[in-house]
């Protein structure tokens, strides 16, 4: 077959899978995180069934709002499942991989942080602008964060295709393990933490307004938008844990070829993610939220360490 | 051709000034009328002379052959005359709708877009000096105005202080080129026969006079005073485009005449813009009057353009000029896109305070309801300059970052590769930091509801203003989506500065550099058109039409009132706090009691954000200043005698000097 073909079609099949699955990570953590407070939890598909209902209601709106109310969600869900086509998951090759750069899915993540905090503050209620506010800063924070640990591992391959990191990652274990490497990954992992809306920075279960960010943009959203911005958040965080695993463990992946191959890929992807879904669930039942005003400290630390990540490969590698 | 073009336009805003200063003619408003028709030729002229490469020149005056009036188009300056015919048409074509009858500004305005106009084509140290001043003198004018309130004329006044400083240093570092070349033709200026010491010299001269103009940090204090005060026409020009003859300078002494230069020049330079870009858009945030986060926001871009120049000129003393060529790509990208978002938000604000009467965000509110071309243009801006896809912002970001990361893999020296990578942190901050700017300004004046009857009440003041809006908001996007064969019309600048191909712009609309990783932004917005309407459309198939009811804000339970929302202050109170050790907020809390209650009877609270380089930095310089000025008065004695002998005293020094 046409390599060029192929891509396409094995791109395609890598973001639908994404897309398709993005709830059941949820789902998973959801699952963890109630087996550590000794609670059933709801079941694993529950995600699912969750979106069904609210893409099936109809929509309260506020009489304040305008047409941004309209752009957002659509917006976010096209720039999210748009980032995801630079996305290695099951092989490093991406559907239109000479488009786009790890520059351009931070941009695509950046412009869903726009639209959802602009939704956030369409209707003028003052929760919504809390959560813009807040979620602003941190985002403001985070990018330095995700931009340098990314970086951090394109200096090597000298490319910032994220599908070259991972094939040279996997050809040259003994070059990319590295101390740059591991302070970059740390880097990362505060990011997904924090892009997820996860404990310590903020709390997916609450809708208490000391606490929330995520939640609190979405609370003049009902129905069918609501549905959407609550997808788009899912597929987001299911980006972001392939991003850390395949980027930083991207062992097993490169060099597959033929079904066999994409077989065995796709198990080691599962299993990756799975550890990282693991490792968030634990992470947020050990941990308490931090409080909002003492964010800085964390991820300074984190774009502190990135920062090294990068020196480090610059001076050593 | 060209030359015939230029001489033309420059007429023509000669005739403009002329015209306006006759009173029968000015209800014709010939002033904006024939800059806009002087702008757009000049903006052809300029496309056509980056497109193909060739210089134009043009002797307008030659008294003698050492001092003549003499324009010069080169690729370089043509792009950056472009910026100016651009900015200056659209301005203009607002400026018939928009700007008030006033003798002088009508007479003035042609002066100074011709002014800018001839800074960017001089073709000698004489004639740009001259359109240097004319430009300054001219603009002072404008924002001066009738000098009626005090921040106004207090504005103007530091200004222009800070605008002559700068020409001093400007003067001398040319001078120093010039001296080394024995010639003042731009055309045969070259430094490469000076000393290290003395070149070095020239150069921090020129970062130094032309960083003043441009407005970096801590050169800038003038900007964000100057800009906000005039018409919204000039501020925009003053922010799209004068601002740009600063880093235009910086290029052209930097890069053409100073040669290969050293690694630190390039260091320096970076690490100014990157200073620049993160304090000019944190103070930014802390601005709640429209046009003064615009200024601020200029500093920042100001600060993303010399990081571009300031890789250029390291990566091309290390000798890696491609990547040098692409880094001088990525800075005259991102000015020709800021010339476009900057003059819609600033021509937006125009907009708004002829509708609303205010430009502070904390009284507006809802404009996007109540204007909605308005409204839409400007949310486009506020997307274009906070860097986000598809619009130019970003290509020009992606372009800088992609340099920046090239510049950190192997092949220069680690102080560079180092810098290149800590700045790149830098941008992705100012990047960050520039969405929640703008996301806050739109989303407190455009969004929520209206919190004075003014914005209430605020309808689109007119179909004119609105379309030259919509026009640059459709630019805005159009430049974004086509930005590769944008960076192709550059490409002539860097094969004639530095010998080098810019970003490879290949088939397909593509921007690439050596090394993998490339962005189309032609997919890339393709993708987004196409799957922003997806989701609404498949979950109509599956689930069906969804019905809409319609209700207040929930606010807890009680009557929704435009009080309850966020204020534009409220709104950055945890950046900061997250910065509080850059910005050392202040505030008060004053709580005065009645008798022996308990209860407070009034709590008044105030903060604000210092402007810390001129309470810690000018306002001390000032001191000194004003301290020496009383001690060297001791010399004016009101003596003739005295003043003879200092006369005789100078001419003895200058002799024994000049042997």
């Amino acid at each position: 077959m046409n390599g060029n073909v192929e891509a396409v079609i094995l791109g395609g099949i890598q973001v639908a899978a994404v897309v398709a699955a993005a709830p059941l990570l949820n789902g998973f953590i959801k699952k963890i995180k109630a087996r550590f407070q000794l609670r059933q939890g709801p079941p694993l598909l529950q995600g699912y069934r969750d979106l069904a209902k609210w893409l099936s209601r109809s929509e309260h709106i506020a009489e304040s709002s305008s047409f941004v109310r309209v752009l957002a969600p659509a917006g976010i869900l096209a720039a999210t499942v748009t980032a995801l086509l630079f996305v290695p998951v099951f092989s490093e090759r991406t559907p239109l991989t000479a488009s786009g750069d790890l520059i351009v899915v931070v941009g695509l993540l950046a412009l869903t942080r726009a639209l959802l905090t602009l939704g956030g503050m369409d209707s003028g209620g003052a929760f919504g602008q809390m959560g813009s506010s807040r979620e602003l800063a941190v985002g403001a924070l985070v990018e330095p964060v995700l931009l340098l640990s990314l970086a951090a591992l394109a200096l090597q391959p000298q490319s910032t295709r994220l599908g070259d990191i991972v094939a040279f990652g996997d050809a040259h274990p003994e070059e990319f393990i590295s101390l740059g490497w591991a302070l970059a990954a740390a880097g990362f992992a505060v990011v997904l933490v924090a892009e997820t809306g996860r404990i310590p920075v903020d709390n997916p279960d609450t809708h208490l307004e000391l606490t929330m960010i995520h939640e609190g943009m979405l609370i003049e959203y009902s129905g069918r938008s609501l549905g959407m911005l609550h997808y788009a958040a899912m597929i987001k965080q299911l980006l972001l844990a392939v991003l850390l695993v395949n980027l930083f463990l991207p062992f097993g992946m490169a060099r597959f070829d033929g079904l066999p191959g994409y077989a065995l890929g796709t198990t080691l992807v599962v299993i990756k993610v799975a550890l990282a879904g693991l490792a968030l669930a634990i992470l947020e039942s050990a941990l308490a939220k931090r409080r909002f005003f003492e964010l800085p400290d964390l991820i300074g630390a984190a774009a502190f360490s990135a920062m090294l990540g990068a020196g480090v490969t610059v001076l050593f590698a | 051709m060209d030359d015939n073009l230029l001489a033309t336009c420059m007429s023509l805003l000669l005739a403009a000034s002329a015209a306006s200063s006759v009173p029968p003619l000015r209800r014709f408003r010939p002033a904006l009328v024939l800059s806009a028709l002087a702008s757009a030729l000049a903006l052809a002229t300029a496309i056509h002379v980056t497109g193909t490469g060739e210089v134009t020149t043009l002797t307008l005056w030659e008294p003698s052959p050492y001092a003549m009036l003499e324009l010069r188009l080169d690729p370089l300056g043509a792009v950056f005359a472009a910026i100016v015919g651009g900015v200056g048409l659209a301005c203009s074509v607002f400026g018939v709708s928009y700007a008030r009858h006033r003798p002088i500004d009508d007479v003035v305005y042609p002066l100074f877009l011709l002014m800018l106009l001839v800074v960017t084509c001089a073709g000698n140290v004489y004639t740009f000096l001259a359109a240097w001043e004319g430009m300054a003198l001219a603009s002072f004018a404008l924002v001066l105005g009738d000098g009626a309130p005090r921040p106004r004329r207090q504005a103007a006044i530091v200004y222009l202080v800070m605008t002559h400083v700068a020409t001093v240093f400007v003067a001398a570092s040319f001078f120093i080129v010039a001296k080394g070349s024995d010639s003042a033709e731009f055309a045969r200026m070259d430094g490469s026969a000076l000393s290290v010491p003395l070149a070095s010299l020239a150069f921090l001269f020129a970062v130094v006079g032309f960083g003043t103009k441009a407005g970096l940090i801590p050169l800038h204090i003038w900007l964000p005073r100057a800009h906000p005060v005039a018409p919204s026409h000039v501020s925009a020009l003053m922010s799209a485009a004068m601002v740009k003859t600063g880093l235009y300078g910086i290029a052209r002494v930097g890069l053409v005449f100073l040669g290969p230069g050293e690694p630190w020049w390039g260091i320096v330079l970076m690490s100014a813009g990157a200073a620049s870009a993160v304090l000019g858009v944190l103070y930014a945030l802390m601005e709640r009057d429209i046009k003064r986060i615009l200024a601020y926001s200029t500093v920042e871009n100001v600060g993303l353009i010399t990081v571009g120049l300031g890789a250029a000129v390291a990566l091309r003393a290390e000798g890696r000029d491609a990547l040098a060529g692409a880094a001088l790509t990525a800075a005259l990208l991102h000015a020709t896109n800021h010339a476009w978002f900057k003059t819609l938000l600033f021509l937006s604000a125009g907009s708004v305070q002829r509708a609303a009467h205010t430009l502070n965000i904390d009284r507006l509110g809802g404009l996007a309801r109540a204007l909605p071309a308005t409204g839409a243009a400007t949310l486009a801006g506020s997307l274009a300059i906070a860097a986000l896809p598809p619009f130019n912002g970003f290509a020009g970001e992606w372009i800088l970052l992609r340099t920046l990361i090239g510049a950190g893999g192997a092949g220069g020296g680690d102080a560079v590769r180092l810098t290149s990578l800590i700045v790149a942190g830098a941008i992705a901050l100012t990047g960050g930091l520039a969405v929640a700017c703008f996301v806050r300004m739109f989303g407190i004046a455009f969004l929520g509801i209206g919190r004075t009857p003014e914005a209430i009440a605020a309808r689109e003041p007119s179909p004119i203003m609105a379309g030259v809006l919509s026009a640059l908001a459709v630019g805005c996007l159009a430049t974004g989506i086509a930005s590769a064969w944008v960076v192709r019309w550059l490409q002539s600048v860097p094969a004639a500065v530095l010998g080098a191909p810019a970003a490879q712009a290949s088939h397909g609309g593509q921007l690439a550099l050596t090394g993998g990783g490339a962005f189309s932004p032609v997919v890339i917005a393709a993708a987004l058109i196409a799957l922003a309407p997806l989701p609404w459309l498949l979950a109509r198939m599956v689930f069906g039409a969804s019905s809409q009811t319609q209700g207040p804000v929930w606010s807890t339970g009680v009557a929704f009132r435009p009080t309850m929302q966020y204020t534009g202050t409220s709104f950055s109170k945890p950046l900061r706090l997250f910065f509080g050790r850059v910005l050392l907020p202040e505030r008060q809390i004053e709580v005065i009691y009645h008798g022996a209650s308990p209860l407070p009877r009034l709590v008044r609270y105030s903060g604000r954000v210092p402007a810390l380089f001129e309470e810690r930095l000018y306002l001390p310089l000032r001191a000194l200043a004003l301290w020496s000025a009383g001690r060297l008065r001791l010399l004016q004695s009101g003596s003739v005698q005295a003043y003879l002998l200092y006369m005789m005293a100078a001419l003895a020094v200058l002799l024994v000097v000049a042997q």
